[in-house]
């Protein structure tokens, strides 16, 4: 039975809650805002941030055909590599992801304990703690072993499998314990192997997890700043959206109308994605909170 | 062909616990085997062990002529359906019988008259489309059997396959079992706890306990023949009357059984067995089935306490000094008053009365010690 609130007390909620919905949005709706107007004269964005005067339609394409055409920034470029990055972390983090968490799960021996325990601590350990060690690691198998892992995708889709593996075998491990171990048995006996089992009865019963966890790496890999900035870097080749965007960004200069306009492009995918998963979003963010 | 042939089977499992000791069986081709024993007895590490979900500790296993031991379930050529059901539930029920026969790359229209044939055989065409989630226990069942069914399996195997169901469900669904048998025509090994199950369903039953088979045998045999007291207490409904403090006595050449200091000349094959083992008199436990006991006339008295009236028959629980003796007694074969409060004469045939050892629990005409396991623990009473 649902009681009903009273309407004094629901009012008071709903406006503080309105106000903290647009005290989050306000960066959102600035971005929003700007995308339509030049960055300078009396209404630009470098005068009058807020107002919607000089905002126009026409202003809005100026502002996306340079930003597109930029060759600095070459929107397409970082968009693709964000987008593979993206994609591969997501599906190696999945698949990899279910067979260490179902694999933790069924072999109950002390070295598998040890390694979930392993997992569960670095989720512990602040990402910024162990970046600057990392990076001149990652510096040091490029010199003396000659593995390439800065400045390159596979490097940082490496490093993203191991800071996104924490938080995926810890949710997908929870998962694995509700599958009836009774139903590996039954498909070891009509016929799978031991990968078969994994990919025709293990996968597929671990989706609704696997759907949190992918949107949850997906909007922070498709996100993150701090880590290919330092693994990419500003001058070489490779580089994501977030980073491409400080090539509007100079010492003295920020073009802040190309910037805006680039973020807005940066964000659009995510948006789009929030908009058609949001069902799943919501319940697995609630899921993820209660186990 | 599909015989199994199993020889000092052995499981001990990692934490040093002995769940089954040296079991030897030999299945026939087609033949319906039922393992049945109290819980905890090693029956569904038995089956496990046939089917390869666990590794075999000792002995050896052949299925249709070939060592096992180290053979991976799929390669087995066997079926098997869970306690549980076990069905995959991200799958219809269609996709669930398909499962096997997909894996082994059988073409797709094989596979789809082979479903709907076992569907149609099992009356689950119309849920075909459905995930387990939407049917019934019973359909359930159904469903698990079908899946095993379509494979057309060298030995099917099944683990208390009715425990999960009702009353009703599962009397019925024995009932489909031993139709299904006759269609399926495959070799069977069937696990229960349930000694109605095995006596209805089995060829032949081996009845364990402690991990040790304590005897092999037809239904009939079991009945009629226990080896031990735990046999004979658990096999029959309601459970064997025993008669603790009796003896055997031996006077001019001939045995006789003093139950409650009354005497009954044994019959000629009791004599004949007795003899020949050269048996001494002892102390011994008799136990007399309920439903061999006669009431109005002998020389054993009891009290009832309860009487039931069931309609063909009366049960009956009466008190006999220290012992309860339960009766079943036809109602057309009662003309005494058996009203609770009431006491009444009751008698037996010497010829049934089961004669067990008081040291060992041993049936002193049907225990086999070439046959019986020397090792197995003495079952001195039976206790559920
Ligand atoms: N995985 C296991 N590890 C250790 N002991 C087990 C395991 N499975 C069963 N056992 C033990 O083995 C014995 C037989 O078990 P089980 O074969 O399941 O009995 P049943 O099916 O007759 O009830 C029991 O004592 C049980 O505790
Ligand atoms: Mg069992």
């Amino acid at each position: 039975m649902k009681t009903k609130m009273k309407t004094g007390p629901f009012i008071i909620i709903m406006v503080i809650a309105i106000i903290i919905a647009i005290y989050t949005l306000m960066p959102f709706i600035l971005v929003v805002v700007n995308v339509f107007k030049s960055a300078k004269g009396e209404f630009g964005i470098a005068n009058d941030p807020v107002g919607l005067k000089g905002a126009s339609f026409a202003q809005l394409g100026d502002n996306l055909s340079r930003v597109i055409n930029n060759s600095n920034f070459s929107f397409w470029s970082a968009f693709g590599t964000s987008a593979l990055i993206t994609i591969i972390c997501l599906v190696l983090l999945a698949v990899f992801g279910g067979m260490a968490a179902w694999v933790i799960c069924r072999n109950k021996t002390k070295w598998s304990t040890a390694i979930y325990m392993v997992f569960i601590a670095s989720m512990i350990i602040p990402f910024q703690v162990v970046m600057l060690p990392l990076i001149s690691t990652f510096r040091d198998v490029g010199n003396f072993v000659g593995l390439k892992l800065l400045q390159s995708i596979p490097g940082i889709v490496f490093a993203y499998l191991g800071f996104g593996g924490a938080m995926t075998v810890f949710i997908l491990t929870g998962m694995v314990k509700t599958v009836p171990y009774d139903l590996e048995e039954a498909a070891s006996i009509d016929g799978c192997s031991y990968e078969g089992i994994y990919f025709r009865i293990i996968f597929p019963l671990l989706k609704p997890s696997i759907v949190t966890v992918t949107i949850l790496n997906g909007m922070w890999i498709w996100n993150d700043y701090l880590l290919p900035s330092l693994m990419l870097g500003q001058n070489g080749k490779v580089k994501t959206l977030p980073v491409a965007v400080q090539a509007f960004v100079g010492s003295y200069v920020k073009q802040w109308d190309l910037i805006l306009t680039a973020a807005l492009l940066a964000m659009i995918p995510m948006i789009i994605i929030f908009l058609i998963a949001q069902k799943q979003i919501m319940s697995g963010m609630v899921e993820g909170a209660v186990k | 062909m599909s015989e199994v042939i199993i020889k000092g089977l052995k499981k001990v499992y990692d934490n040093k616990v002995t769940a089954v000791h040296d079991v030897n069986l030999h299945i026939a081709d087609k033949e319906f085997i039922v393992l049945v024993g109290p819980s905890g007895c090693g029956k569904s590490t038995t089956l496990r062990m046939v089917a390869g979900l666990e590794d075999i500790s000792g002995g050896e296993l052949y299925i249709d002529g070939k060592l096992c031991n180290n053979v991976a379930p799929k390669d087995r050529d066997i079926a098997m359906v869970f306690q549980s059901y076990a069905l995959y539930p991200h799958m219809s029920v269609y996709e669930n019988l398909a499962f096997a026969l997909k894996l082994r790359k059988v073409p797709k229209d094989e596979i789809d008259k082979k479903v709907r044939e076992v569907a149609e055989i099992l009356g689950i065409t119309q849920y075909l489309e459905r995930k387990p989630k939407a049917l019934s226990g019973g359909q359930r069942q159904r469903v698990a059997i079908g899946r095993a069914m379509v494979r057309d399996p060298k030995v099917f195997l099944m683990d208390e396959p009715l425990s999960n169901l009702d009353a009703k469900l599962r009397n019925q669904m024995r009932a489909e079992i031993i139709k299904l048998r006759a269609r399926i025509n495959t070799t069977f090994m069937y696990v229960t706890h349930d000694q109605t199950e095995a006596m209805t369903l089995a060829d032949r039953i081996v009845i364990m306990k402690d991990g040790y088979v304590n005897q092999i045998g037809t239904p009939q045999d079991l009945f009629n023949k226990p080896v031990n007291l735990f046999v004979a207490g658990f096999i029959g409904m309601p459970v064997m009357n025993f008669f603790d403090g009796c003896k055997l006595l031996l006077e001019d050449g001939k045995y006789y059984a003093e139950i409650r200091g009354v005497k009954f000349e044994l019959d000629e094959f009791q004599q004949k067995a007795l003899k020949q083992n050269g048996q001494q008199p002892c102390n011994i436990i008799a136990g007399i089935r309920p439903q061999h006991v006669t009431v109005g006339e002998g020389q054993l008295s009891a009290t009832i306490e309860v009487s039931e009236m069931m309609g063909s028959e009366y049960n009956i629980h009466a008190r006999s000094g220290d012992d309860e003796v339960v009766m079943v007694i036809p109602t057309v074969d009662l003309h005494t008053d058996v009203s609770m409060g009431k006491t009444v004469q009751f008698n037996t045939k010497p010829a049934l009365i089961q004669l067990f050892d008081k040291e060992s629990g041993n049936n002193l005409i049907w225990y086999d010690k070439e046959s019986a396991d020397a090792d197995a623990p003495v079952c001195k009473v039976y206790q559920f």
